[in-house]
């Protein structure tokens, strides 16, 4: 009896071993190999992705006009789309070498750590925490925090939502934006979280919380004729592009190509096209 | 030691750095919090569950249609819809359907996952009833007891002894699918992983002492049902 327990805690071990070592070894390769020169124009983080034959990006599936995708032909629609495109392009990879991963708050960080994909672009806040574990761009759009609520619950404004509860998405900044609110605002309310924003929207439909809270643009997506987003408006938040920590080649090939879009207008027109301004 | 510790690459950097571990622990409290809500959903939905298995298992086993029929209709929808959906609907249709009817979340998750395992528990008894010869039953009624009481006093104690085994895997499978009410909110131990490791993006650390968590709640029980089996052998 004995040896048989102290056999599945070894076997436990032994698992829990694997998958540290697993890790490790993906993140220590790619670091490495951006020290080697290379002879060709593209600094060499960069080139490594290129010579993989593809760029795989994570980004949002249901948030309106950053990230959405088409339920009937499962194509990818929105800014950061478009952005993505643009940095393969300016990589010298073709259209179609762009491969889009739909990720949600909670998968995306794992997902580059991993390195099932080469970039985030999926509404990811810069935070001071998240720059100790990824690398980031330039900030290439802000937003605020926002409260959607239904209009039948009469509330106008953060004051009213004293004790009620508020529903957020996991892994997103929203909850400590809020409560950093609602603490100078001198009320309490109540955080629950989900994984989608479906769910969340579920939720408020059901009246199992009162108000659902996330970045404004997301929210503008759920907006219906019997909700209401609140004026009130907190937090301004910058998104970035990230990429796994250390890939600087590609943070800089990012923002020298954010710079050039500010300046030539390219980033306007991007906005323009997508009601963003 | 420090030389060899520092060599080793993924305790220093990725999901794995020593630093996010300290960083884990040092917030245990969550994870603590989480664990006893999913102790408790996961007690009183086994208290649930094997009320409702004995009777139902009973109750299909039984020669009244009626009840047969009864018992089978719970059986089969239970066991063919996910307990997911059967919590997803718990918690949200329920309040369209009766305004203001909102059923606490510890509480969706004791029926939920009590219904759905008492299901799986009724058929493992039923199973274990029917292995019993039919001479039993027959030799205790003709010693003028009731059907109620043979199945108390002759039956069910017999049946115990087979059933046993299978019935701790339901046990130890009720406290792993009392993780769904992490989708509601449910403030158990996947929850609060979840919520932490989203937060603060130490989810290596996270997940494995979340898995340990379970582990050490499931370990004692699966244990227990290997015990079970051998003594039942051996008798």
């Amino acid at each position: 009896m004995k040896r048989s327990v102290l056999l599945s805690l070894l076997a436990l071990v032994i698992v829990v071993g694997t998958f540290g070592l697993v890790g490790c070894g993906s993140s220590d390769t790619p670091a490495e190999k951006t020290e080697t020169p290379s002879a060709s124009d593209l600094p060499a983080g960069v080139q490594e992705v290129k010579d993989s034959g593809k760029l795989r990006v994570g980004v949002k599936a249901d948030v309106p006009n950053f990230g959405l995708q088409d339920a009937a032909t499962g194509e990818f629609k929105g800014m950061e789309i478009d952005l993505a495109r643009a940095v393969a392009k300016r990589m010298g990879l073709a259209e179609d070498k762009v491969e889009f991963q739909a990720v949600t708050a909670k998968t995306r960080g794992p997902l580059l750590d991993n390195g099932q994909i080469d970039l985030v672009v999926a509404t990811f806040t810069i935070k001071p925490e998240r720059l100790e574990q990824w690398n980031f761009s330039n900030p290439y759009y802000q937003d605020e925090v926002g409260l959607l609520v239904k209009k039948s619950s009469g509330v106008t404004g953060l004051a009213g939502l004293d004790g009620k509860n508020i529903g957020v998405a996991q892994g997103a900044t929203t909850r400590d934006a809020v409560q950093a609110e609602a603490d100078a605002a001198g009320i309490k309310v109540k955080f629950l979280e989900f994984a989608t924003y479906p769910e969340i929207n579920a939720a408020l439909e059901s009246g199992r919380v009162d108000a659902f809270s996330v970045d404004k643009s997301i929210l503008s997506g759920y907006l219906t004729e019997e909700s209401v987003i609140l004026p009130d408006g907190f937090s301004p938040q910058d998104y970035g592009i990230a990429s796994k920590k250390g890939t600087d080649d590609m943070t800089t090939f990012i923002n020298d190509m954010l710079t050039e879009m500010e300046s030539n207008g390219e980033m306007d027109a991007l906005l323009k096209k997508w009601n963003l301004n | 030691m420090s030389d060899i510790l520092s060599n080793i690459g993924f305790l220093q950097e990725g999901p794995f750095a020593v630093a996010r571990w300290e960083a884990v622990f040092a917030s245990i409290d969550t994870l603590w919090q989480g664990l006893l809500i999913t102790l408790l959903v996961a007690s009183l939905g086994l208290a649930l569950a094997l009320a409702l298995g004995i009777i139902l298992g009973v109750m299909s086993a039984s020669h009244w249609r009626l009840s047969r029929a009864f018992a089978r209709g719970y059986v089969e929808f239970f066991q063919n819809t996910p307990l997911l959906i059967q919590i997803f609907m718990l918690y949200n249709a329920i309040p369209l359907i009766w305004p203001g009817l909102f059923i606490p979340v510890i509480v969706i998750g004791i029926l939920g996952v009590g219904m759905y395992h008492g299901a799986y528990i009724a058929e493992v008894i039923r199973a274990g009833i029917q292995s019993i010869g039919r001479g039993q039953l027959e030799a205790s009624v003709s010693q003028g007891m009731t059907y109620i009481q043979a199945m108390r006093y002759i039956i069910i104690p017999q049946a115990m002894k087979i059933v046993l085994p299978p019935m701790t895997n339901q046990a130890v499978n009720l406290i792993k699918n009392t993780s769904v009410i992490a989708i509601i909110a449910g403030g158990d131990l996947m929850y609060a992983g979840d919520s932490f490791a989203g937060r603060y993006g130490h989810y290596g650390p996270t997940y494995v002492l979340v898995g340990l968590g379970y582990f050490l709640l499931c370990f004692p029980l699966a244990m227990l049902a290997r015990r079970l089996e051998e003594q039942s052998r051996v008798a």
